[in-house]
Formats: structure tokens, C-alpha cells, sequence
């Protein structure tokens, strides 16, 4: 391919880093002061990065920068649903951090290099381009979830995502230098070739060992440890942030993997897939019960919600794929609006809360929050004429189409028992006692996102024929 | 196999380093309990502070700004590693290998200014 | 015969000083046993004709991350004594750890002895004549140009994140600003003075 066309195929990823070198210098030379303007300029650089890629969805290419790389269908989808949910996590982040003493300057810029990592991410048709992205965000991610560094929890929320993310990156390290060694190339085309050939055992251990790193980067059980700990402690934008774009991204990197470089040893992969996906519902349902933290509460639940997206996966169709990344986009949806919702619950003096007992009452206090938390609480649990239900139904019937009948048997039941603590949520915020309120703090931002999500997830059925065909034909360009 | 030949004369050099630092080391106290002169006492071997016993650990808690600085060391270290196969094969990778190594180090400028104007440079 | 011999000399320090970095009493003690390692280490790569490896490891290694250890060892305000103490009740879980560890090397070099080997694929092989600092000089600034920015991000971000995390703004710093010492003009800086006999010259307003 031509030098311009290589470039042009980049052309998102070059415009954020231009966008975070600039804004940079800005928070340097005019300070923290200048934290909202910085703000702006990285959502507005976010929004031309996804215009940009709307353009070069269009003639997608193939292969770039000698098969390192891929700008095709399937990463334009998931860059899309990551630059929109980065871009929310800015906007709703200075009003939590003016409660804080004041935002820095380094808050949108650090996302916006994690946001880089994240499309290499999903781009990546290599383990080294892969490490590389990985290693961008996760190295962003760290530093954001201590970010409030004088908060004793936002800095061990930090710490303890350092050490077991460093942990999970030498797992992975491990996995793909036993894939290079017994396939001769990091290339994932050459690795399904090589596998193809016969998966011997070190290809299986280096698959296994790849699988289980990137489990914990999307934390599926049994590597979930870390996501209550690090979700509770971090300032809750970031939380939101770690709940919705990097997941999107290490989720769309597993299933290009599973299925462009381990597809031809379908089964060793699925099995794995397929007890990762039951293990994360299962657990992510029962461990939530009794949790007294809305963000723990909301951790178990992206945790179950991963188990989900991943049933989607062990179907290992192009349907399957499909569903996966219809999964993402809705499951994006409700975990911003919830965390947004989350965002206004501050007490008198303005200092958030987050016990699931201040809710209490809510529906009286605050009618219109009550509502939108019970609308993305509905459509968490999956209750049927909210689009939950939908995503939901998309990761089944590709299970079932794919000879899955018991995994997607389980799954609903397990589904079952999720519901309970979504609803008992919504037993506290409708039928309790009401507690003291929360601050009356009208901001357009937060309740402009929380307004859009809740109506997305409210008449989302008539995005079904746009989703679709993106997803179908995000999927057909791993196929 | 690799020809370890060239590598002899520093091989020869260590050995020789570490032959005479070890005979600096220990032929002295050799020599003292050959001569009779080693005879260790309490008082002899506590630590001299002034005529005082010692008052507390010697290691002192160093400021966060060290690690800072430190840090920043690493990242230009780090960058400074990548010139190296850089400079050497400069004639084959031409003017496009240039240009890659000029948009790294302007990246790395950058964030020098950034931390210059941060104050993370500093110091008192 | 001389390869086999600095193998074992390598090979055999790495391991033992490998050991004393856990065994010393003293932290400091711990990091210079690891200098000595990471030497050993870069000795190592050499033999292994891996040359640049061997440079990273002597200039990275050894001469920033060492340093780096050293500091945070004198940083940490901790009790070491204490901190051994509760090395009894660690020690399942630490020895559940370090069996892990094992039965991964033993299943990586059993595997390496099950799996056929096949490097024919291999992407790049090595030129004969080409010493390997300038093989990966070809690729890096080349093929992997779009991941050689990227690393140059990372290493971007590590810096914002360490000022973000440790810098905080602290009174008192007195940096010379050029700047505003050459706009300094005589007229700002000089004053004449009518000064009558037997009384105090009054200075306020001038910066000494």
C-alpha cells in the first residue's frame, strides 16, 4: 500500500496524539486552570478522531505496516464505541473533581493516550503491536485510578491495579513468547497457520497463557480479583471509564485473537472461553448480593456482564462476533448512564456518596434520577422490553445457533439470579424509607448523558437495523 | 556458536580486577591475625559518633523528589538506548529511519518542556 | 571450552547472587547483589551473541533501574525487622507462588521438548554477516516504525503519570528566570535618595 494510504488508515490515531502532545503543553504552560478548555479539546479531537473513522469505514483496508496492523470493519466499530465512551468520561469528570479541591489538566490527557493504546488495541493484528497498545493504556490506566493521590483509596486502588496488571502483562508476556517460539512469528495469521498445522503443547500453553492475561484485562473469573477493589477505590469518572472503554477494547482484542489466531484450534480456545463466560456470570451474580457499595455493586456486574459478551464469543460464528459487539455497544450505554447516575449522588456538603442505603427513597426525592437508575438497573438485569434484553438475546441465540444449548441454558438461569440484586436496588430507590437527600446540583452535561442513554436503551430497537448491520459487518472482516 | 575470542581480553581484565580488589580486601585482615594485631573488643567495634553511642539508623528516609528524578532518568536513559542501533544502521534504513527517530525524540521533547514547566525538575 | 567456562562462571554468579538479593538482611545489600545479577545477566546475553540485549541490560538495568531500586528502598519508611516477621505466616502462600513458578518452567521446557520446532516461518532471520544491533536497527525504525511512536508514547506517559503522581508545586523554589532579569531596567532598580542627616533610609518597596 501506498505511504499516504498507510497513513490515512492511521489517521485517528495520529490525531490524538498530535491533540494529546498539544494539549499537553497547554495544561504545562497555562496550568491546571486550564483543565475545562483541555477538556473540551479532547472530546472535540475524540469526536474527529470517530468522524475520521466513520470516513474510513467506508473503504477499510486490509493489512498495514507489514501485517502489524489492521484499520479494518471490525476495529472502526470498536474504536467508534471507545472514543464515545472516553470522550462521556471527560465531559461528566469536572464536576466530580471540583468537589475534590479542582481538576487537572492531566485528567482528559492521560485518556486520550490510553484511547490511543485502546485503538492499537483493537487494530492489532500482531502480539507486538498488541503489547505495545496494551501497555499504552494499562500504563494511563494506573496512573488515573490513583489520580486522586492525597485519597488513602484512589492511591491502593492504583497500587493494586499496578501490581496485578504488571502480573497479568508477564502472564501474557509468557504466553505470547511460547507462541513465538513454537510458531516462529507473532504474526496472529502465521500463528493459526502454525496452530492449523497441529497445536502442539507449547502452543497450547502459550494460548492458555495468553488467555488467562487477557482474562484479567477483562476481568472474567477467575481473574476478576482486582475490578471490586480497583472500582471502588478509584475517583468514580475513572471508575466509569475503566468500566466501559478499556473493556470494550481488551473484549474486541480476545475475540480478534481467539478467533484470528487461535480459530483453527477451535476447540482448545472455546473450552477455556466457555468456562471463563460461565465462571464470570455465576460468580458476578451471587457476589453481588450483598454488596453495600454502589460502585462494588456495579464492578460485580461488568464482571457478569463480560461472562455474557463472552458466551457470544464461544459460539466462535461470525454471528457470535456479531453479537459480542452489539453486546458491547448496548452494555456501553447502560454502564455510563449508571455511572453518571452514581455521579449525582452527593450529600449536603457535596462529597459523593456511595453506599446502596442512600438511595433509599429516591423516587420521591429525585423522581426523574429514580427513574433513569431504574431504567439502566431494568436493562442491566435484561428484563425484556428494554434493549438489556436485547443484547442479551443476541449472545443466546448465537450460542444456540453454534450446538451451545446448555452454556446458553445456564447462562439464562444464571441471568435469573443477577436480576435479584438489580432489582433489589430498585426495591431500595422505590419502596424504601427515604433517606436523607442528595445535593440539588443540576448540571445540562450529566443530565443530558443520563437523558440520551436512558432513551437509547428505551427505544433502542429502532437502532436494531444500523447496529446490526455494523456488527455483521464488523464481524464478516474476521472471517 | 558465537567467536568469544574478542571478548578475551576483557574476560582476562576481570579476572585480573577481581584478583587484586579480593587480595586488597582480604590480605590485610590476613596479615593482621598473622601478626597478632586483630584483637576485636565491643568498645572497638561499636560505630564512632563523636564519643556517643550511635543514636539511631544510619539509612535516613530520602524525599519523594529523588524518585521523581530518578524516573525521569530512566525515560531519557531509555530513549538514549534506542539511538544506538539507530546510529549504526542509519545507511541502510536512509532518510525514512531519520525521520522515525526525529518524530520519537521530538515526542520525548515534548514531554521534557512539559516537565520543565511542571517544575519536576526543580529542585530547591 | 572458554564459552562453556564463562557459561558456568555467568551462570552460576546470576543464580547465587539471584539468591543473596533474598536472603540479605540489608535492602541496600539486596539491590547491589542485583546489580551484580543483572552483569552476570548482560554476560549471559553475550555469549548468547544477543550484544545489544547485553547493552540494555548494563545501561537500563544497571545504571537507571538499580539506581531507581536504591531510591525507593532509602524512600520507604519501613521496619525491615518487622516486616521479616511475618515471613512464617507468608511462607505458604509465597511457597504456593514459587511452586507455580516451577511447574511453569518445567511445562515450558517440556514443552519445548514435546512441540516440533518450527522456525521456518520465522519473519526475520538473520543476516550472517550483520551484527544483531544493526539487524534490529533495519526492522525498528522501519517495519515496526507505527509501534517504535507508540513506545516513544509510553515512555510519554510514564513521565506525565510520575509528575502527576509524585510533583506537587512547592514554595520556595527560586528558579532564575532570564527573562525577567535582562527587562530589569536601571530606573526599577536604582533610587536616588535626598537622605537627611540622623535618620534611617527607608527601603520599603525595593526588592533586595
Amino acid at each position: 500500500m501506498e505511504t499516504l494510504a498507510v497513513f490515512a488508515s492511521v489517521l485517528p490515531e495520529i490525531v490524538l496524539t498530535i491533540a494529546g502532545l498539544i494539549l499537553m503543553l497547554v495544561a504545562a504552560y497555562a496550568g491546571d486552570g486550564s483543565a475545562r478548555l483541555v477538556s473540551w479539546l479532547s472530546v472535540a479531537s475524540l469526536a474527529l478522531a470517530a468522524v475520521l473513522l466513520g470516513q474510513l469505514a467506508v473503504h477499510a483496508g486490509g493489512e498495514i505496516f507489514d501485517g502489524l496492523y489492521r484499520a479494518d470493519a471490525f476495529a472502526a466499530f470498536a474504536k467508534a464505541l471507545i472514543f464515545v465512551a472516553a470522550a462521556v468520561c471527560i465531559l461528566v469528570a469536572p464536576r466530580f473533581f471540583d468537589g475534590e479541591g479542582g481538576q487537572r489538566a492531566e485528567y482528559p490527557i492521560l485518556i486520550l493516550f490510553a484511547c490511543i493504546g485502546m485503538a492499537m488495541m483493537v487494530s492489532a493484528s500482531d502480539f507486538i503491536t498488541l503489547y505495545v497498545g496494551l501497555e499504552l493504556n494499562s500504563l494511563a490506566a494506573y496512573v488515573l485510578a490513583s489520580f486522586m493521590r492525597r485519597d488513602e483509596r484512589s492511591a491502593e486502588a492504583g497500587l493494586k491495579y499496578f501490581v496485578l496488571g504488571a502480573l497479568a502483562s508477564g502472564i501474557l508476556l509468557y504466553g505470547m513468547s511460547l507462541l513465538y517460539g513454537f510458531s516462529g512469528t507473532t504474526n496472529f495469521a502465521g500463528v493459526a497457520q502454525a496452530i492449523g498445522d497441529g497445536l502442539g503443547t507449547g502452543e497450547l500453553f502459550g494460548l492458555v497463557f495468553v488467555l488467562s492475561g487477557l482474562a484479567f484485562k477483562i476481568s472474567a473469573v477467575p481473574f476478576h480479583m482486582w475490578t471490586p477493589d480497583v472500582y471502588e477505590g478509584a475517583p468514580t469518572p475513572v471508575t466509569a471509564f475503566f468500566a466501559s472503554a478499556p473493556k470494550v477494547a481488551a473484549l474486541a482484542l480476545t475475540t480478534r485473537i481467539a478467533i484470528t489466531a487461535f480459530g483453527p484450534g477451535g476447540h482448545s480456545w472455546q473450552q477455556i472461553i466457555i468456562f471463563m463466560a460461565l465462571a464470570s456470570i455465576v460468580l458476578g451474580a451471587v457476589a453481588a448480593i450483598n454488596q453495600p457499595n454502589i460502585k462494588r455493586l456495579l464492578a460485580y456486574s461488568s464482571i457478569n456482564n463480560v461472562g455474557f459478551a463472552l458466551i457470544g464469543l464461544a459460539a466462535g460464528t461470525a454471528e457470535g462476533v456479531a453479537a459480542v459487539l452489539s453486546y458491547l455497544a448496548i452494555y456501553v450505554v447502560m454502564t455510563i448512564g449508571s455511572f453518571v447516575c452514581v455521579l449525582q449522588m452527593k450529600d449536603k456538603d457535596g462529597r459523593p456518596v456511595e453506599t446502596i442505603a442512600s438511595l433509599s427513597g429516591l423516587s420521591r426525592t429525585r423522581p426523574g434520577l429514580a427513574a433513569a437508575f431504574a431504567i439502566f438497573m431494568f436493562s442491566l438485569a435484561g428484563i425484556p422490553p428494554l434493549f438489556g434484553f436485547w443484547a442479551k438475546f443476541l449472545v443466546f441465540d448465537a450460542a444456540v445457533a453454534a450446538g451451545l444449548t446448555p452454556l446458553a441454558a445456564i447462562g439464562i438461569a444464571a441471568s435469573v439470579i443477577g436480576a435479584f440484586y438489580y432489582l433489589k436496588v430498585i426495591k431500595t430507590i422505590y419502596f424504601d424509607k427515604p433517606a436523607e437527600g442528595f445535593a440539588e446540583e443540576r448540571s445540562p452535561i450529566d443530565y443530558g448523558i443520563i437523558t440520551l442513554c436512558a432513551t437509547v436503551i428505551i427505544i433502542g430497537y429502532f437502532l436494531n437495523p444500523v447496529l446490526g448491520r455494523a456488527s455483521a459487518a464488523a464481524a464478516a472482516s474476521l472471517f | 556458536m558465537v567467536d568469544l575470542s574478542q571478548y578475551l581480553p576483557i574476560l582476562l581484565f576481570l579476572a585480573v580486577a577481581l584478583g587484586l580488589s579480593s587480595a586488597f580486601v582480604f590480605l590485610p585482615m590476613l596479615v593482621g591475625r598473622l601478626t597478632g594485631s586483630h584483637k576485636p573488643d565491643p568498645e572497638k567495634l561499636s560505630e564512632y559518633e563523636c564519643g556517643f553511642p550511635a543514636f539511631e539508623d544510619p539509612r535516613s528516609q530520602f524525599d519523594v523528589r529523588f524518585y521523581l528524578v530518578a524516573i525521569l532518568f530512566i525515560i531519557f536513559d531509555l530513549e538514549a538506548a534506542f539511538l544506538f542501533p539507530w546510529s549504526v544502521s542509519l545507511g541502510e534504513i536512509g532518510w525514512a529511519g531519520w525521520t522515525t527517530m526525529m518524530i520519537f525524540i521530538f515526542e520525548l521533547v515534548l514531554g521534557l518542556i512539559y516537565a520543565w514547566k511542571k517544575g519536576a525538575l526543580d529542585w530547591e | 571450552m572458554i564459552q562453556v567456562f564463562a557459561f558456568y562462571l555467568f551462570a552460576t554468579i546470576v543464580v547465587a547472587s539471584a539468591a543473596m538479593v533474598i536472603f540479605a538482611r540489608n535492602p541496600v545489600h539486596s539491590v547491589l547483589w542485583l546489580i551484580l545479577a543483572f552483569f552476570n545477566a548482560a554476560g549471559l546475553m553475550v555469549l548468547l551473541s544477543a550484544e545489544f540485549v547485553a547493552m540494555l541490560l548494563v545501561i537500563v538495568y544497571v545504571g537507571a533501574v538499580a539506581v531507581l531500586f536504591l531510591f525507593v528502598v532509602m524512600m520507604l519508611d519501613i521496619d525491615f525487622a518487622q516486616l521479616r516477621a511475618g515471613f512464617v505466616s507468608y511462607f505458604p502462600l509465597g511457597g504456593a507462588i514459587a511452586m507455580v513458578l516451577l511447574v511453569e518452567l518445567i511445562l515450558g521446557i517440556g514443552a519445548w521438548q514435546a512441540g516440533s520446532l518450527n522456525l521456518a516461518q520465522r519473519t526475520a532471520p538473520l543476516p550472517e554477516a550483520t551484527p544483531n544491533i544493526e539487524a534490529i536497527g533495519q526492522l525498528l525504525y522501519t517495519r515496526y516504525i507505527f509501534l517504535f511512536e507508540a513506545a516513544g508514547l509510553i515512555l510519554l506517559v510514564a513521565m506525565i503519570g510520575a509528575i502527576v503522581l509524585t510533583h506537587r508545586a512547592r514554595g520556595g523554589t527560586r528558579p532564575q528566570n532570564i527573562d525577567k532579569q535582562n527587562r530589569r531596567r536601571p530606573e526599577e532598580a536604582v533610587r536616588n535618595v535626598n537622605q537627611p542627616v540622623g535618620q534611617g533610609v527607608d527601603l520599603g518597596g525595593v526588592e533586595l
